[in-house]
């Protein structure tokens, strides 16, 4: 056990419903069961925290609460959803203004049942969440030390489902920025990014650094030009160049198209200086949906 | 001792000796609340665990303050062991403050400004009674140097009794402990999230952590000084004071701003001028 098993500091959020859950939750902390033995402390700010316990169902409300917390917290992190609202939406799922558990939001990696969830409940699912954030500690100091060492790759369908996922942990920043859902890459399903897969002209890249993809982008070409979009890095291995060699790597696959074209939201400001460094000039904008204006910009090739 | 032998076990014995003290100081409260507490080595856990946390900052400059608070309060710590000049240590104190409190203030989130705005407060409240403890230790000792005081041969607290209870309230207050905890508390209170340190993560919040360590160190060994003719009596003393803020942090709620500086400049005014004033009349009377 490292001191990152010793030492949980946990945030709790009440997303909706009866706050049973939230009572029994704050109830570990009582004398009788005193969860501060195992070095638990439950800090109201997000970003001392390393594990985010939730517990009700998610509504209109709390849903931009929940990823806006979420995104705060340093990495490693675990979500802990706890009791049957926050895996599932409970008895509220069928609620006009429910939009079901916490996983309908973010990432969650422990489901503890219940309702009301017991105590013991909640602290034996804090230990397995422990469990959880040291593997990924473990992991990611592991990817940090060979970053300079990530392979870029065709990828082929079989990875869709990991792409995917990292394609939904790398825009929850701008989700962030824009304030609603409208953000189209964090809506993609499997199956959408399975068909593309099936299209002959597609080319997807990863970044693979010990068998894990932290990065991955996509283009397609057609009357020559290469169209370029969702290019992802992993939150925590950003600004390290990754993006900029996926830049890179997606344009030597489309070695005879005159130009490429790339698309990002107006208000992305570190995606448009990104690209503004490798030649890409906007030429158009164009209203995508309520929030977001989409800003194009093209590079012809020397 | 040379100054330089007492300086290098300053500066590696303070953090572990701070460490263990903030251990107990969870492992005493936990037990004044009838919970058995976390282990005494904790706090070693959690700056280990931070030290591996990603550094979310708001803005890179803010980690440079609190670098600078770390080692300003090391210095200050430093100059004490050494023997130096008490009011060279008393600046150093204030200076390592107010880069803590910059460093909030560069953050600019609302939290960590209100928890920046309160520490500048405290740093009022307690600022006159330490500068007149300072005054009350030359009276007796003829002397502002540390070693010099350390070595006279008189009990301080038996002629500078106000001005040792008075020292006392201010440590209230140095420790942010209830009821002065207005700018961070070690609690649940989630109000002001986590006040001062609100923006600040990762390894810089394990550079605040270990500041506090060498801290409390310092502020004991300044307790000891009233008691140094009695070595022993002096590091008893020391940890009993040590108890006692824990206690008063147990039993008491958190004041109001206006009445923590009102309370702490009227104990200024009371025990310790009047210790001073008494102090200065006594020959006269003879």
């Amino acid at each position: 056990m490292s001191s990152f098993s010793k030492s949980p500091w946990i945030i709790h959020y009440d997303a909706s419903s009866c706050n049973g859950c939230d009572i029994e939750t704050l109830a570990c902390l009582t004398p009788l069961f005193d969860v501060e033995r195992l070095g638990v402390i439950n800090t109201g700010n997000p970003k001392h925290a390393d594990i985010f316990v939730v517990t009700g169902a998610v509504n209109e409300q709390s849903r931009d609460v929940i990823r806006n917390i979420y995104h705060q917290l340093g990495e490693p992190k675990v979500v802990v959803a706890v009791g049957a609202c926050a895996a599932s939406g409970g008895i509220f799922a069928e609620c006009y203004n429910i939009s079901g558990g916490v996983d309908s939001v973010i990432p969650v990696d422990v489901y503890v049942p219940g309702c009301a969830a017991r105590p013991e409940a909640i602290i034996d699912g804090v230990v397995q969440a422990l469990g959880i954030l040291e593997r990924k500690k473990k992991e990611m100091a592991a990817m940090a030390n060979s970053l300079d060492k990530a392979l870029y790759l065709r990828a082929d369908k079989s990875d869709a489902p990991e792409i995917l996922a990292l394609q939904k942990t790398a825009y929850q920043s701008e989700g962030e920025i824009y304030g609603d859902d409208s953000v189209p890459a964090l809506h993609q399903t499997l199956e959408e990014i399975q068909k593309d897969f099936d299209r002959p002209e597609r080319v997807f890249i990863k970044a693979v650094v010990n068998g894990k993809i932290i990065g991955s982008v996509r283009g397609y070409a057609a009357e020559g030009t290469a169209n370029i979009s969702r290019a992802s890095v992993h939150p925590y291995f950003q600004h390290r160049g990754i993006g900029h060699r996926l830049l890179q790597e997606i344009e030597k696959a489309f070695p005879n198209v005159k130009r490429f074209e790339v698309f990002t939201g107006q208000k992305s400001e570190r995606n448009l200086k990104h690209l503004r460094k490798h030649g890409y000039k906007e030429f158009k904008t164009e209203q995508g949906t309520p929030a977001i204006t989409w800003v194009y910009l093209q590079k012809e090739r020397k | 001792m040379s100054p330089w032998i007492r300086l290098v076990i300053y500066l590696v014995g303070a953090p572990l000796l701070g460490g263990v003290l903030a251990g107990w100081d969870r492992r005493i409260s936990a037990r004044m609340q009838s919970r058995r507490g976390p282990p005494i080595l904790q706090p070693f856990y959690d700056v280990m665990k931070l030290c591996q946390k990603e550094n979310v900052v708001v803005r890179r400059s803010q980690n440079y303050y609190i670098f600078f608070f770390l080692v300003l309060v090391i210095f200050t710590g430093a100059l004490f062991f050494a023997g130096s000049d008490l009011l060279l240590v008393v600046f150093a104190l204030t200076l390592a403050a107010i880069f803590f409190v910059l460093g909030a203030y560069k953050a600019s989130s609302p939290y960590s400004f209100i928890g920046a705005e309160r520490e500048l407060i405290q740093m009022m409240a307690y600022e006159p009674m330490v500068l007149l403890v300072a005054i009350g230790m030359y009276m007796v000792t003829k002397s502002f140097y540390v070693h010099e005081i350390a070595s006279h041969n008189t009990l301080l607290v038996l002629a500078l009794p106000g001005i040792f209870l008075g020292f006392l309230y201010t440590l209230e207050i140095k420790f942010r402990k209830s009821p002065f905890d207005l700018s961070s508390s070690h609690h649940a209170h989630q109000e002001l999230v986590r006040g001062i340190t609100t923006e600040f993560s990762g390894r810089t919040l394990a550079m605040i952590e270990i500041a506090h360590w060498y801290e409390t160190v310092f502020l004991l060994g300044w307790v000891y000084l009233f008691f140094a003719s009695l070595p022993v009596v002096g590091v008893v003393a020391s940890l009993l004071v040590f108890v006692f803020v824990i206690l008063v942090d147990n039993v008491f709620a958190r004041l109001k701003w206006q009445t923590a500086v009102r309370g702490a400049w009227a104990v200024a005014v009371v025990l310790g001028f009047g210790n001073i004033v008494v102090l200065s009349l006594l020959p006269l009377l003879r």
